[in-house]
C-alpha cells in the first residue's frame, strides 16, 4: 500500500471532516477520540497484520509517526 | 448421555437510556458515529434500590413459564454484582425462586467469558451423573460501578439478567468447551476499590480516553489493550475450538460470541473469513450486557430463525480477567 492510500482509507474509516495529510497532529484533531482508537487499531490490524498497542497510540503524534510505527517497509 | 440447553429466557430493567439522553448529557461526543461504528442504540440500567438479584429473579420466574422449578436439582449463578460479600447470592436466588431445598447453589465470578463457563459446568455436572437439571444464571449491574461522567462505559454497557435450563439429553449436544486465561491483562478492565482494598470516599477523578473520568472506585477499561487482546487471541481460539470438533468453518451455522462492540466483532469475523450470514451482530437494544449477552443473542437468534432441524452454533465469550472460553452446541 502507498502512504497515500493509507492516508485515505484512514479518512474513509474515520470518517472526519478534516482532511487528513501526513503531518496532520491527528490527536490535536476535534473529532478524535476513543472510537477514532478503535478504528485506527483495526484498520492498521487488517491491512499491515500489526496489532497497535495503548502506548503505541498514547506515541502517535502526525499520521506520519503512526506509518512509523507500522514499519516504512510496508508502505512503497 | 449428554447435555442440552433446553430453555432460555432474559431480562432488562425498565429504565432505558437511548443515544439521544446521552447526547444531552455529553453534547460534544458524536454518538450518531458511535451508533453507527459500536452498534448500539440503547441500554438499560437499574434504578435505585434494583440489584442484579432482582434481575436475576425476575429473568428465571420468566423461565419458568416454560419449564417446572421442580426439576431444579442444581443453581449456577454467575455474577460480578453480587448481593453481599456473603452469604453466596446464588442462596437468596433459591429462596426468592422458592426452589427445592435439596439442590446445589453457588455463585462464580467471571464477566463475559461466564456463560460458556456455565455451560461447561453444567455439562460436567449432568454427564458424570451427579445431576440432571440445572439452572444457569447471568445477572450483572455494571452501572452502579460506572462513573456518572464516564460517557464510553456508560456508552457501551447495559445491565441484564439470562436464565438458562441445561439439561440430559441422549445426544452430546454441548461440545467440550475450550478456555484460556490471561491475568496479565487484570489492569485493563477493574474496579480497584471496593472489595478488599476498601472504597476511597477522597479517591482522586482520573481522564482518560476522550475526556472520560473515573476514579478507582469505579469501573475502568483500557479499551485500546481490550480490543487488542480479542482481535490477537480470539481469532485462533476460534480456530482451536474448530479443531477441536474436527470442523471448517463453514460447518458451523451461526457464530454467537460475546456482544461487546460490533466493530471488534467484525474485525474478529473478517480476519477468519466467516460469511456475514452465520456471525450474529446484535446489540443495539442492550448493549454489552456482560455474561448475559450470550444468552441473550442466542435467544433472539433462535426466536428469529425457527428451524425444525439441528443447527450447529458456536460461542465464545471474552473479557475481564482475562478470561475467555468457548465451544458448540446443538440446538
Amino acid at each position: 500500500m502507498t502512504k497515500d492510500a493509507f492516508i485515505k482509507l484512514l479518512q474513509d474509516e474515520l470518517e472526519y471532516e478534516n482532511e487528513l495529510y501526513g503531518n496532520t497532529l491527528i490527536k490535536e484533531l476535534e473529532e478524535w477520540d476513543s472510537m477514532s482508537a478503535m478504528i485506527l487499531i483495526g484498520v492498521v490490524a487488517q491491512n499491515f497484520g500489526v496489532t497497535l498497542k495503548a502506548n503505541d497510540i498514547e506515541a502517535i503524534t502526525t499520521i506520519d509517526s503512526i506509518l512509523e510505527i507500522i514499519g516504512s517497509d510496508k508502505f512503497n | 448421555m449428554g447435555a442440552q440447553i433446553s430453555a432460555i429466557s432474559y431480562i432488562f430493567p425498565k429504565n432505558k437510556i437511548t443515544n439521544e439522553n446521552l447526547q444531552k448529557e455529553f453534547p460534544d461526543y458524536n454518538f450518531s458515529k458511535f451508533e453507527k461504528k459500536v452498534g448500539i442504540l440503547n441500554r438499560y440500567v437499574v434504578e435505585n434500590g434494583e440489584t442484579a438479584l432482582g434481575l436475576a429473579t425476575e429473568a428465571c420466574e420468566k423461565l419458568f413459564h416454560l419449564t417446572d422449578k421442580n426439576n431444579i436439582d442444581f443453581l449456577l449463578y454467575c455474577t460480578q454484582s453480587p448481593e453481599y460479600f456473603l452469604p453466596t447470592t446464588a442462596c437468596l436466588l433459591a429462596k426468592n425462586l422458592k426452589l427445592p431445598i435439596g439442590i446445589g447453589a453457588l455463585d462464580y465470578n467471571l464477566g463475559c467469558s461466564g456463560y460458556t463457563y456455565g455451560l461447561s459446568l453444567a455439562k460436567g455436572l449432568i454427564e458424570s451423573g451427579q445431576v440432571k437439571n440445572v439452572l444457569l444464571v447471568t445477572a450483572e449491574t455494571y452501572s452502579k460501578y460506572i462513573n456518572p461522567k464516564d460517557k464510553s462505559n456508560r456508552a457501551i454497557f447495559g445491565d441484564a439478567a439470562s436464565a438458562t435450563l441445561i439439561t440430559t439429553s441422549e445426544q452430546n449436544n454441548i461440545s467440550q468447551i475450550l478456555f484460556g486465561t490471561n491475568g496479565d491483562g487484570a489492569e485493563h478492565l477493574i474496579v480497584k476499590n471496593g472489595c478488599s482494598y476498601p472504597y476511597d470516599p477522597e479517591a482522586n477523578e482520573i481522564v482518560y480516553g476522550t475526556d472520560n473520568l473515573y476514579t478507582d472506585n469505579d469501573l475502568y477499561m483500557n479499551g485500546p489493550e481490550i480490543f487488542r487482546f480479542t482481535t490477537e487471541q480470539i481469532p485462533n481460539f476460534v480456530l482451536s475450538i474448530l479443531n477441536n470438533q474436527n470442523l471448517e468453518i463453514n460447518d458451523v451455522d451461526q457464530y454467537i460470541f460475546h456482544q461487546a462492540n460490533s466493530f471488534m466483532l467484525n474485525q474478529i469475523r473478517i480476519k477468519l473469513n466467516i460469511p456475514k450470514e452465520r456471525f450474529y451482530i446484535n446489540l443495539a437494544d442492550g448493549g454489552n450486557t456482560v455474561s448475559s449477552t450470550i444468552p441473550i443473542a442466542l435467544k433472539r437468534y433462535l426466536d428469529q430463525n425457527q428451524s425444525s432441524s439441528s443447527r450447529k452454533i458456536m460461542l465464545v465469550g471474552f473479557g475481564v480477567g482475562l478470561s475467555w472460553s468457548g465451544g458448540i452446541i446443538t440446538i
